[in-house]
């Protein structure tokens, strides 16, 4: 009779191990990659044809209505915050880890949910046009904003557009550049070229 | 020379006194916008705390929805706080009350959200321990199963 609930003890331990390992596995979270990938879409929704005319090529009074599509894939919601800037072929480049360093233009935030994608308008136009010194100066009206950027371009030739994705931070409880990963922050800049008519 | 003294004390504590009224108008001014956005970000990290502890897709999506409408009157309130104060601070309240809103409910879904994840828990641990003693009983019975089968085939057999 002892041997044979000995026997029932070590079975049912013996069971219980393996079904609560089967709990514990369906209940747990799978490992995912954490990320955040992001794009600026023109009108026609696609990764090109930014420009309505020849080139990259924009005119005075040009309205040009862009979006970008930031998709969230962090493991939970996130503040997500668009900056942009405009630079010349001789400014520094965005990279992975180190934000622009011509001055920001403007920013647009939203707050984005788990494995959805938002969309963020970016709404341009060219007001005005000044030339310094062969220099040429743009003034412009950005969602509604008016900016007038310190950065010229060589007879209006080579501008472009900074786009940068920053995300918030509760720790430092400030918007850091890009995304957490798994060691450090992943920076991920998109640049569009445009000449200035 | 005494008098002096009292003059330049007196313009001193003008002069501190004019910047101290002017420190406090400003950022009684900006108090409203600056209140707009930390309960914007109070109520993010609820939200994502929430988001955490298992919170559904939909729940969060309508939160979600709610800080961005927040986040609109806090950019609103942000631009007219130059030209139009009272939009700016209406704007502002706007914000704040959504936020206050959106913090609430995140605390509600939260708790809800821990409260099944526990439940879930207990349930899937019980059927684990459950079967397990089913199934030891079963392996240790096994041969008495296989007797009473045995013995209905023999007593179907003997009626037949």
């Amino acid at each position: 009779m002892q041997r044979r609930v000995a026997v029932l003890l070590l079975l049912f331990a013996s069971f219980s191990l393996v079904y609560s390992s089967v709990a514990y596995y369906s209940l747990s979270r799978p490992p995912t990659q954490e990320f955040m990938a992001w794009g600026v879409f023109s009108p026609s929704g696609t990764l090109s044809n930014y420009f309505s005319g020849a080139g990259a090529n924009v005119t005075m009074g040009e309205t040009l209505n862009w979006h970008f599509a930031v998709s969230n894939q962090m493991g939970s919601i996130q503040y997500a915050q668009v900056v942009y800037r405009l630079g010349n072929s001789a400014s520094a480049n965005p990279n992975a880890t180190v934000p622009g360093t011509v001055p920001q233009l403007g920013n647009s935030s939203i707050f984005i949910p788990n494995a959805q994608t938002a969309i963020v308008n970016f709404t341009w136009v060219i007001t005005s046009r000044n030339t310094v010194g062969g220099m040429v100066f743009i003034t412009m009206t950005i969602n509604g904003q008016q900016v007038s950027p310190s950065v010229g371009a060589v007879a209006g030739q080579r501008f472009r557009f900074f786009f940068e994705l920053w995300t918030y931070d509760l720790a430092s409880n400030s918007f850091q550049y890009g995304y957490k990963g798994q060691n450090s922050r992943v920076g991920v800049p998109l640049q569009v070229w445009f000449n200035s008519l | 020379m005494r008098f002096r003294h009292r003059a330049l004390l007196g313009i001193l504590f003008l002069l501190i006194f004019s910047f101290s009224v002017s420190v406090e108008k400003s950022s009684g001014q900006s108090a409203q916008v600056d209140d707009a956005q930390s309960k914007l970000v109070q109520a993010f990290a609820l939200v994502q705390q929430a988001d955490s502890q298992g919170a559904s897709q939909a729940q969060i999506s309508l939160l979600a929805s709610n800080l961005n409408l927040a986040l609109y009157y806090e950019e609103n309130a942000t631009q007219l706080f130059a030209k139009n104060l009272t939009a700016s601070n209406i704007y502002a309240s706007k914000s704040v009350s959504l936020s206050n809103a959106a913090s609430f409910q995140a605390l509600s879904v939260a708790s809800d959200a821990r409260t099944e994840v526990l439940f879930g828990q207990f349930a899937a641990y019980s059927i684990a321990i459950v079967a397990g003693f089913g199934s030891a009983l079963l392996v240790l019975e096994v041969h008495r199963i296989s007797d009473l089968v045995r013995k209905m085939k023999l007593r179907r057999m003997r009626l037949d």
